[in-house]
């Protein structure tokens, strides 16, 4: 038993490593319907911070958010704004009264968000490289 | 109205107390005042300013607190959110007005953001840039603050109001604090001791007590020294009152030496007029000695100039200058003889000494006559003889009358001598010498200078031929028979040699020899006769037998 926890905990810091070591990008990906080909960083920080729900062809955006406690998410928000999950936390909190913007939509994971942007060509999300799948458009890529 | 540096000085004296207590109390509070507005006048700039800074830098402590608010707000146009921002910094006081901007389009403004009156109330505004809260390059928006200088200002001044409260308060109760222990630790125990001293009687032995809070201090130390010198003074005046009784013990003793004396005892000045004398000076001189600017020559007359070069002498030398003197004291008194010894005392200030000696001169006098005297005959001596010569010849002269010598040898006498015996020979000379004495004048001198050998000095004969005349009548005395007792007679004869006085000054000795040169030559000459001496060598001839 002892041994097993040992081993487990070993194994964790080994995963942890190997993701270190081997940085994944975070790929923007819309439906291929939306008519956007390509966004630039300022644009999917506009939208995802409700800055503007536009995407540039004039379509209203939805941005999807993953669950709070995924890596992927915090990888995002990292990558793009250098914020933490307490940060995006903080910031969100400071605009619930006010009421004019809200945080994207919330999913509970990258699979359902990619079925989400695959069926419907406003929602906009955000994918490792390697989770990207058929029926959606990557429009951005966030390297580390 | 004029006023010195001098009065103006003393009209301010009117007003401060008396007491050291007051106006050290005074002092302590007008300098505390003075110092406490002169601090407070700095204070108020200095603290009016910091503050205004302090304010200033609230300003823009506020609108960095508000930063990253407004910069999501400005980021998101969300003037919902800008108006929450804009509601907070204006509950402070000083935030007159805010106006928040994202580029050009106006996301909120409040408050007064310009000024309405440009001097009444000045409005500044503080702009603030703000940046994208997720690119700091970004600028999105503007904030702008609008604060009223006017409460500013009223709010620096409040401020300072209150810090001069607090200095005035500080200064007030450290000047307090001051005055108590000043009061407590110098000036009562200066008061204590000054009231202490005050009342202090010196002649009672008393001592200031030790103030027991200052011993080793310096008020400690000028008790000690005040007792020491009270003890000294005390010493000094038991000193002086001992030596005091001692003087006048002594005084009183040389008063009575003074008083008693026999001796007359006075202080002159150096013109001869009595300061003081004592009981005995009177009492010698009479009541005139006592009369009050008497001079001591004219008490002593007529030794007047005698008694001014004593003076005058004993003035000079430091040594006593003394003379006998036989003083006229008038009707009554007649003369006495006083010994006066004059002594310098100091400048213009000399001490007489006069002694009655009136009782020893007469002894002296007794004595002299005495010693001058022929026991057997009481006629002169030879040295009396002697002595009335030297009188004589010396007299000044006068007038025409000169002296006579008259020298008197007794013819038969021895014989009567041997025959009668020696009683009976100086039965004889006593006989003779009653002859002798009436046959002159008072102020003539009759004298037996030894065995047979009688001298008649006459004090002044005009002529020869008187002196000759009273020759005879003594030969024919003296030729008179004498009962030498139980009826016997017997008769003696004399020869006489008469010397005369020339008016010229001659030697006694010259004038015996002379009287007896003559005298030989009556006996020669057949005895009971007299005979002229020719006259001294100077004088022209003057003789003629008789």
């Amino acid at each position: 038993m002892k041994h097993l926890v040992f081993i487990l905990m070993f194994a964790a810091f080994a995963i942890r490593i190997a993701d270190a070591n081997e940085p994944v990008s975070i790929v923007v990906i819309v439906n291929p319907a939306s008519g956007v080909d390509h966004l630039t960083r300022d644009e999917v920080i506009d939208i995802f911070l409700g800055r503007y729900r536009k995407l540039p062809s004039g379509r209203a955006a939805l941005p999807i958010d993953v669950a709070e406690s995924s890596a992927e998410r915090e990888r995002f928000y990292q990558l793009l704004v250098k914020k933490s999950p307490a940060d995006m936390s903080s910031y969100w909190a400071r605009l619930v009264f006010s009421g004019q913007t809200s945080p994207p939509f919330q999913v509970p994971d990258s699979k359902t968000a990619l079925e989400l942007v695959q069926s419907n060509p406003n929602a906009i999300a955000y994918v490792d490289r390697a989770s990207v799948g058929p029926g959606v458009k990557v429009v951005l890529e966030i390297k580390p | 109205m004029k006023s010195s540096p001098e009065s103006r000085r003393r009209w301010f004296a009117r007003f401060l107390p008396r007491s050291i207590v007051a106006r050290t109390s005074l002092s302590i509070l007008v300098l505390a005042v003075v110092m406490g507005l002169v601090f407070s006048v700095m204070a108020s700039w200095r603290v009016r300013a910091a503050e205004h800074d302090r304010l200033i830098a609230r300003v823009h402590e506020l609108t960095a607190t508000v930063e990253s608010t407004v910069s999501i707000a400005c980021f998101l146009n969300d003037a919902t959110l800008a108006k929450e921002i804009a509601g907070g910094l204006m509950k402070n006081r000083i935030v007159a007005g805010v106006r928040i901007t994202s580029g050009p389009k106006l996301l909120y403004s409040g408050g007064v953001v310009e000024a309405a009156d440009g001097r009444a109330a000045r409005i500044d505004a503080f702009p603030q840039t703000i940046y994208s809260p997720f690119d700091q390059k970004n600028e999105v928006g503007r904030v702008t603050l609008y604060v009223s200088s006017a409460e500013i200002e009223a709010q620096a001044a409040a401020y300072s109001r209150y810090t001069i409260w607090i200095l005035s308060l500080q200064v007030s109760i450290v000047a307090a604090a001051v005055a108590f222990l000043v009061y407590l630790l110098v000036t009562r125990p200066i008061k204590g001791i000054s009231d202490e001293l005050h009342r202090l009687e010196i002649r009672s032995g008393m001592r200031l007590a030790w103030p027991s809070g200052n011993r080793k201090d310096e008020i400690g130390q000028l008790v000690l020294d005040v007792n020491g010198l009270i003890a000294r003074l005390t010493d000094a005046l038991a000193n002086e009152r001992d030596l005091r009784v001692a003087q006048e013990i002594s005084e009183r003793r040389m008063r009575l030496v003074f008083e008693k004396a026999d001796t007359g005892i006075l202080v002159l000045d150096a013109r001869g007029a009595v300061q003081s004398s004592n009981p005995s000076f009177v009492r010698i001189l009479g009541p005139g000695a006592a009369l009050p600017g008497a001079k001591l020559d004219d008490l002593l007359r007529p030794h007047g100039p005698l008694v001014a070069e004593l003076i005058e002498s004993a003035s000079a030398a430091d040594e006593p200058r003394e003379a006998d003197m036989e003083v006229d004291l008038g009707p009554g008194r007649g003369k006495i003889w006083v010994e006066l010894s004059v002594n310098r005392l100091g400048p213009n200030l000399l001490q007489g000494l006069v002694n009655d000696i009136t009782e020893r001169k007469r002894a002296e006098v007794a004595a002299r006559e005495l010693a001058a005297r022929d026991p057997v005959t009481s006629l002169l001596n030879r040295r009396g003889i002697d002595a009335a010569l030297v009188q004589v010849l010396e007299r000044p002269i006068e007038s025409r009358a000169r002296p006579a010598l008259l020298q008197i040898d007794l013819d038969h006498f021895k014989a009567v001598n041997d025959t009668h015996g020696h009683d009976a020979g100086d039965q004889v000379l006593r006989v003779v010498a009653r002859v002798l004495e009436r046959a002159v004048r008072r102020s003539d001198f009759v004298g037996r200078s030894g065995g047979d050998e009688f001298q008649v000095i006459l004090a002044g004969v005009e002529q020869a031929a008187i002196a000759l005349e009273i020759a005879n009548k003594i030969i024919a005395g003296i030729a008179q028979p004498v009962d030498i007792g139980a009826g016997v007679l017997v008769q003696v004869g004399a020869s006489v040699g008469i010397a005369m006085g020339s008016g010229e000054y001659e030697a006694p000795a010259s004038f015996l020899r002379r009287a007896d040169e003559a005298m030989y030559e009556a006996k020669q000459g057949g005895r009971g006769c007299a005979r002229i001496a020719p006259a001294a060598v100077t004088e022209p001839e003057d003789s003629a037998a008789a």
